[in-house]
């Protein structure tokens, strides 16, 4: 569904993925882990065309989708879900998750798909009013999770959902995108806790200094040689 | 709540000119009031809803108050439509300034003082359109419909006041729209509105039209009612810098702030400043704007809706400045 074919990209000077590939398939959840610096969410910006490729290629269903506006993309279907709570802070729950139905065609279905995520997040449903910087940090990532989902999207990335967050509201999020894959939709997961991550995982991706240093499927992994080469890699890094 | 602004409006258009009409020397004052205003309202268009905050609404101001004169005086175009185009013409001086969107805060700020500069050198050197630094004198006054006469000055106040009401109804428009929340939504992040699908460039260019829109159309309004023009009056830095301070002095990112902001202050000035200090009374603008941002930095308008809460030191909420480091 999507491809990415040795995509080159960086920031200005400076470079970050190097020829990289990978295939994200429809339907199944793509993990990818790696080390800090390897250019997970690199990748990411890139595939959203928030970066530009200086060589390669991407293309969802066969169509380039490389150095396009990241507007035209997400009307493509493919979202991101950023990491770090990139909510709107001034603005209430409710109108960052109608900020997630600002795409023409998503507005119609809005309001369905708002009580949709008050359905999936309880939570949020209760805090609607309230401001969303004054959210903790696991219901910020329930924000940024349930904008994402109100583009009807159909390739999800989301970068490290459980960054900073108390295991309890883990357990919480992978819930979510445990139902999410459940649903049928395709995502693309970054993420350090790669024991979580696995456990949702249909094909898994190592990155490693802007490659790929390791493709299998899900149930091929072997956590402790997956460990192996993410620490080896640290290691040589440094 | 809604019936309060209604009332207002209905005041400004029915017992004003009933209060004041036979009063030239206010009512002109008033005039002029309003024409910051509505100058202020349009910086607002951008500064409040855009998140953009510019020092250079005097080229948008200068190129409608140019573009409708000449129409006017050298075309014959019907002065209320050579305003339209005074305004498309601002309109489409902004799009010249397109290229400082890709800067942030400041840097924005600074660009766009300077395309100002630019046009102002521009209606200077062009000396075959615009007369250069002579100016254009007799410029055709607001006409004659419907057996009322605009130009005179209760009409000159019931156009600026509707040129106003209208620009109120497109800043409300504007932002409980999708536009608006999205706007919103940009000042936190833009990358953020990105990645879900809001094309924030378009939609920032698309707010710098509008507000440079209506700039032209207060400065086409100015030039027919003073009607008198030359580039240093027309490009005047005070276009571009009584806005910033009637927004910040009104209350930053509020509709009612840079109206309020700028009506006040420049009554202030013209009434009390003036006669106390006739030489250099425009300094009065900085401490006005020192004291408010010291004892209510989120302006007058909290100063007034809140006239019983005790003097404590206001809600810290982030500076525009922080905003636009943090955006940087």
């Amino acid at each position: 569904m999507l491809e990415v074919d040795k995509l080159r990209a960086g920031y200005g000077a400076i470079n970050i993925l190097w020829d990289l590939s990978l295939t994200i398939r429809e339907g199944q959840t793509t993990v990818i882990v790696g080390p800090n610096g390897a250019g997970k969410t690199t990748l990411l910006r890139a595939i959203m065309g928030l970066i530009k490729a200086s060589r390669g290629d991407i293309r969802l269903n066969g169509r380039t989708t490389a150095n396009r506006a990241t507007w035209d993309i997400v009307h493509d279907g493919v979202i991101m879900i950023p990491e770090g709570r990139l909510v709107f802070r001034d603005m209430t729950v409710e109108d960052n998750l109608m900020m997630g139905a600002f795409p023409r065609h998503c507005r119609k279905g809005a309001k369905q798909n708002l009580a949709q995520v008050y359905d999936l997040f309880p939570r949020l449903a209760e805090r609607r009013h309230q401001a969303a910087g004054s959210l903790s940090g696991g219901e910020a990532q329930m924000v940024a999770m349930g904008r994402g989902l109100m583009e009807e999207p159909k390739v999800v990335l989301i970068d490290e959902p459980s960054l900073g967050l108390a295991p309890v509201v883990v357990d919480e999020i992978f819930r979510i995108i445990a139902r999410l894959k459940r649903e049928g939709r395709t995502i693309v997961l970054v993420e350090q806790n790669t024991h979580r991550a696995l456990a949702v995982a249909d094909h898994v991706y190592l990155m490693r200094s802007g490659q790929v240093a390791l493709s299998e499927p899900a149930s091929a992994v072997n956590l402790d040689r997956l460990h192996d080469l993410y620490f080896a890699a640290e290691a040589a890094g440094a | 709540m809604r019936a309060f602004p209604i009332a207002i409006v209905a005041a400004c258009y029915l017992v004003v000119p009933v209060v004041l009409g036979s009063n030239d020397y206010i009512l002109s004052l008033v005039i002029a009031a309003l024409t910051l205003a509505a100058i202020a309202l349009s910086w607002a268009l951008l500064g409040n809803l855009g998140g953009m905050v510019s020092f250079g609404h005097a080229a948008f101001f200068g190129v409608g108050a140019y573009t409708s004169a000449l129409l006017a005086k050298d075309l014959g175009v019907p002065v209320f439509l050579a305003m339209l185009a005074g305004g498309a013409g601002a309109a489409l001086a902004s799009v010249v300034t397109m290229p400082a969107l890709r800067l942030r805060g400041p840097y924005f700020a600074l660009a766009i003082l300077a395309y100002a500069q630019i046009f102002r050198i521009l209606a200077n050197q062009m000396t075959g359109v615009t007369g250069g630094a002579g100016g254009i004198l007799s410029i055709p006054p607001l006409p004659t419909v419907f057996g009322f006469d605009f130009s005179s000055k209760l009409g000159a106040y019931l156009v600026i006041l509707t040129l106003l009401v209208l620009g109120i109804l497109a800043y409300k428009a504007i932002r409980d729209s999708y536009w608006g929340l999205a706007l919103k939504a940009m000042h936190d992040s833009e990358d953020a509105t990105r990645v879900i699908g809001v094309p924030s460039t378009r939609l920032k260019a698309a707010m710098l039209v509008v507000s440079a829109f209506m700039a032209g159309v207060a400065g086409a309004f100015n030039a027919h009612v003073i009607g008198f023009l030359e580039p240093d009056y027309a490009f005047a830095g005070t276009w571009s810098v009584i806005p910033v301070v009637a927004a910040i002095f009104g209350g930053y990112r509020t509709l009612s702030g840079p109206i309020l902001g700028a009506l006040v202050i420049y009554l202030l000035d013209q009434l009390l400043f003036k006669t106390l200090m006739p030489q250099g009374h425009q300094i009065m603008f900085g401490v006005l704007l020192g004291a408010m941002i010291l004892f209510s930095p989120s302006g007058l308008l909290p100063l007034l809706t809140k006239p019983f809460a005790r003097f404590k030191p206001a809600k810290r909420t982030p500076t525009p400045e922080k905003r636009h480091a943090a955006a940087a």
